[in-house]
């Protein structure tokens, strides 16, 4: 795969979990990720798709490929203009949830990825981005 | 559509699932009606739930699964969750997934032994 890899994914419905957790899975097997790896960067970006989904009834999931020295890594962006979260601190207790979920999407996330950043405005919506590593 | 994908499966006293590989949130909802349709209509003992072929186990299926074991025990039956994969067993660890309280075998064989009558025994949920 070259470095310069790169797509772009609508989410607008419910069937759209199955199908980012499709290009997600193909990116990152194509990354060389084990099957271990593979498995927390899909289950990461189905709970962002989730989020994505449920708050904000749509939004995009942006994946490239990206390498730090000679490391090379799969970045995951999901972007909305959903309501955004009013207390990002809040949002990332383990079991803290506005909506019906379990509260284990973001911090789970966190633990699943080696970086995650979030920038959110109530009212404007939501980036989450995650990466992760291709330790050799 | 969704319910389509589930089949559910009497064996003996016993009910059958084998959980397909990236169900969505509308399979995995439909899974747990159609299980508790089962197992009024059979009157089953319990329920194993081959989860061998599943590739990722986020918060929404991890969720269903563990209501529906708890719905199966008010039902007065136990759940077996058969086979799960290595990688999905870390990355619903590392996730703080809990599956309620379910049992788990390692494979359908394993599953099936766990949940024979033990004779002159009552069985417990």
């Amino acid at each position: 795969m070259k470095l310069t890899d790169q797509g772009e994914f609508l989410i607008k419905s419910e069937s759209d979990i199955v199908m980012a957790r499709k290009v997600v899975r193909e990116a990152a097997t194509a990354l060389g990720f084990g099957i271990t790896d593979v498995t927390r960067i899909v289950t990461a970006a189905s709970e962002m798709t989730r989020n994505i989904y449920q708050y904000a009834g749509s939004g995009s999931m942006h994946w490239r490929t990206v390498s730090k020295g000679s490391v090379p890594g799969l970045e995951l962006t999901f972007e909305d203009h959903g309501p955004g979260i009013p207390d990002l601190n809040k949002a990332m207790e383990p079991g803290f949830s506005t909506g019906k979920g379990l509260g284990m999407g973001l911090p789970g996330a966190k633990r699943l990825m080696d970086e995650m950043t979030i920038q959110s405005e109530p009212g404007k919506g939501t980036t989450v981005g995650l990466r992760k590593w291709l330790k050799k | 559509m969704p319910s389509e994908n589930i089949s559910v499966i009497k064996v003996r006293d016993l009910l059958l699932v084998t959980v397909p590989p990236d169900p969505d949130d509308e399979t995995v909802s439909a899974l747990q009606e159609k299980v508790l349709e089962a197992m009024a209509r059979y009157e089953c003992r319990g329920l194993v739930l081959d989860i061998s072929t599943v590739q990722t186990l986020d918060s929404f299926f991890a969720r269903t699964v563990a209501e529906t074991v708890q719905m199966v025990g008010l039902m007065g039956g136990r759940t077996v969750l058969s086979g799960m994969r290595a990688s999905v067993a870390v990355t619903a660890t590392q996730l703080g997934l809990t599956l309620g309280n379910a049992l788990t075998a390692l494979d359908m064989d394993r599953a099936f032994e766990l949940l024979k009558p033990v004779r002159g025994q009552r069985q417990t949920v």
